[in-house]
């Protein structure tokens, strides 16, 4: 009995500890069945499509055939996709430029507005994205109201264009994305500690130095999940591309557009989002070595 | 009642297609569907023409006039349930999901398709009164090459592939050829559709080659010339409409169909031009069909016959301005784009037989990678 009292008592500590992580695990499983039922066994189902074939109907058949592997060594898939990952990281960096200082006003100086001036910016994203787009099309079309007003005030002239560029894609993408940026930042600059931007003062920090050395960097992983919120959705995107982009300015959501629906080839379209996941992988894997070594970093 | 009338149906084979429609609709589009011929039912029986139920309607938004729709109704003592489409694509996949309807309007080349699987009932044309102005006027559609003497499908539409330009940016008059979308006045401001057979095509015609060519090196062709207009090009959209209207394309290749519908648009339609390329028009139809697997046959027989009286052929083409292979209804799409005479469909059109057909799937493949060769650049 004697010696078995310190196992006795490890068992009892864990036993009790099993139950709490038991009560978390059945609250987990609703969550579980989901992602498993929804986004897992969708991704099983487009990895296996992706060796599939079609039948004359345009179904999608499954098989084990390599060629639409093989078609993703077709050099236009390397610059349309080197492309995409170009367009999605301008737009993280423009919204991140954009989102920041709204964010940190709202937080830090928003007072009793903050709701409000928060709600303002996330209801106006419950309309649909691709009406929404839409709508800013015909706004700058070179006969819409914003070219006709500023040919008007001579700052443009009849070849000045707004639509069809690459300009107007990383617009899109940012109009589209930046709310996703503006949440995460406030909810930093919301939890922040202020007295650690007073600390800055004390030690002599002038604003542009406490802001560096101190906001900055006490908010760097609400960025962090700000970026990857706005990349991920603005590298698949088709919807900017489509409406606001002009022939160089085609992304890898088009293409994997046009596989599903005018090319009827849903295996060729299953390879290409395969090939986008895994550029995306590889990406979020340097995020979350990043993230976790700043998580080791405030343990310490 | 008709000596042919199928045995009623079993309980059994009801439970059995009833199983394969549940399952056809729980794998929606997954490619799992079982090709089995029972659950979308025998296409060869023939067709009592009488009300059988409510017509399940399935076609492009707003492609009928909505008094037509409401003549229908009263006349029968039926409802008409709308749903539509918006691709070609997207039709397929909702009826190779088990949905039933009881109308569907495909184009040429996918009536080809759906016959061939056999998703569609053979339509008798003795059965309707009205079917003798068009396969009588029309003789292009008694025997047409994507549905042997019509067997499954009664032509509804008719549409060309032209270039639509804006005259008070490029001038009145331009040569009338394909090559007009490489005019230097228009250079940056020109669109081409945004689909691969049009634009295929209209490169394959400018360089004489067969419109539909799945040759590898007619396509190494066809792309070359493509990448010469690629520098010209604003962009790849079917939105000619609004394109030409709101001022961003100076010329765009473009259906007859959008053509018509702006002239009714435009606040000065004088501005628009459209012409079809002497090197040839791609030409498109779409037709009647009724699914294997409808529910009501009799009454989408009544509403195929209704819908060919003249006096609703000429309501339809009023409302949707385009031309119908009807004999006796071309003054009413001749007085409609009558700025246009090229957006008319003549019998000599349909000779010409620049029809955009089904190709082999290697052939498929082929055109898929020049389309995307084009597009990425």
């Amino acid at each position: 009995m004697a010696q078995r009292t310190p196992s006795g008592a490890l068992r009892d500590r864990r036993g009790r500890s099993a139950s709490g992580t038991r009560l978390w695990t059945w609250l987990m499983l609703p969550g579980t069945l989901w992602m498993t039922g929804f986004l897992i066994a969708s991704l099983i189902l487009v990895a296996t499509l992706a060796l599939g074939t079609t039948d004359p109907l345009g179904n999608p058949r499954f098989g084990f055939n390599f060629a639409n592997i093989a078609a993703m060594a077709d050099p236009a898939y390397r610059i349309v996709l080197l492309r995409s990952l170009g367009f999605a990281l301008i737009a993280c960096a423009v919204c991140l430029v954009v989102a920041y200082p709204v964010a940190y006003t709202i937080a830090l100086h928003g007072g009793r507005f903050k709701n409000l001036l928060i709600a303002a910016i996330v209801v106006p994203f419950f309309a649909n994205y691709l009406v929404r787009m839409y709508g800013w099309s015909v706004v700058l079309s070179d006969g819409g109201p914003v070219l006709r007003a500023l040919r008007a005030v001579g700052l443009a002239d009849a070849h000045t264009k707004i639509l069809q560029s690459g300009t107007g894609v990383v617009a899109g993408l940012v109009y589209g994305f930046i709310v996703f940026m503006i949440i995460p930042l406030y909810a930093a600059l919301e939890r922040m500690d202020l007295s650690l931007i007073e600390a800055g003062r004390d030690l002599y920090g002038g604003p542009l130095r406490t802001f560096f050395f101190v906001t900055l960097p006490a908010t760097r992983q609400g960025a962090a999940a700000g970026a990857v919120l706005v990349f991920l959705p603005a590298m698949g995107d088709f919807v900017s591309a489509q409406l606001m982009g002009g022939p160089d300015q085609i992304m890898i959501g088009n293409l994997i557009q046009d596989k599903f629906f005018q090319g009827q080839n849903w295996p060729l379209g299953s390879a290409l989002t395969m090939l986008m996941m895994a550029v995306l992988f590889i990406g979020m894997l340097g995020y979350l070595r990043r993230t976790r070594k700043d998580e080791a970093e405030a343990a310490r | 009642m008709s000596p042919e009338e199928p045995p009623p149906v079993s309980r059994r084979a009801l439970l059995r297609s009833g199983a394969a429609a549940a399952l056809g609709a729980g794998l929606a589009g997954c490619g799992f569907l079982p090709e089995d011929r029972d659950a979308f039912g025998d296409p060869d029986r023939p067709i009592d023409v009488k009300a059988d139920g409510d017509l399940v309607y399935f076609n492009w938004a707003d492609f009928v006039a909505p008094a037509v729709f409401d003549g229908f109704e009263k006349e029968y003592g039926v409802k008409v349930v709308q749903s539509n489409f918006d691709s070609m694509e997207g039709m397929a996949a909702k009826l190779n999901a088990g949905n039933r309807y009881d109308i569907i309007f495909p184009t040429a080349k996918w009536a080809q398709r759906l016959a061939d699987g056999g998703r569609l009932r053979r339509i008798d044309h003795s059965r309707l009164r009205h079917a003798g102005a068009v396969f009588g006027t029309y003789r292009y559609f008694a025997d047409p090459w994507y549905d042997r003497r019509s067997a499954h499908t009664v032509p509804f539409t008719m549409y060309k592939t032209g270039i639509g330009w804006r005259k008070d940016r490029i001038g009145d008059d331009l040569t009338g050829s394909w090559k007009d979308l490489w005019n230097a006045r228009a250079k940056g401001q020109v669109f081409v559709l945004d689909d691969r057979d049009e634009v295929l095509g209209m490169a394959a015609l400018r360089l004489g080659l067969d419109v539909g060519t799945s040759d590898p090196r007619d396509l190494a062709r066809i792309t070359a010339t493509l990448q010469s207009l690629r520098p010209r090009l604003r962009g790849f959209s079917s939105d000619s409409y609004n394109n030409l209207l709101n001022g961003n394309a100076a010329m765009t290749q473009a259906w007859s169909g959008d053509m018509a519908a702006m002239l009714g648009q435009a606040k000065d339609p004088s501005v628009l031009g459209f012409e079809v390329a002497r090197e040839g028009a791609p030409i498109n139809s779409d037709c009647y069909a009724i699914p294997a697997n409808a529910r009501h046959p009799g009454t989408a027989m009544l509403f195929i016959d209704y819908m060919l009286r003249p006096e609703n052929v000429r309501k339809n083409i009023r409302y949707i301005g385009y031309p119908m292979p009807v004999g006796g209804s071309e003054d009413v799409y001749a007085s409609i784009v009558k700025p246009f005479p090229q957006c008319l469909v003549s019998p000599d059109d349909l000779k010409a037989d620049l029809f955009f057909r089904n190709v082999s799937p290697a052939g498929e493949q082929a055109r898929d990678t020049a389309w995307t060769h084009v597009k990425a650049g």
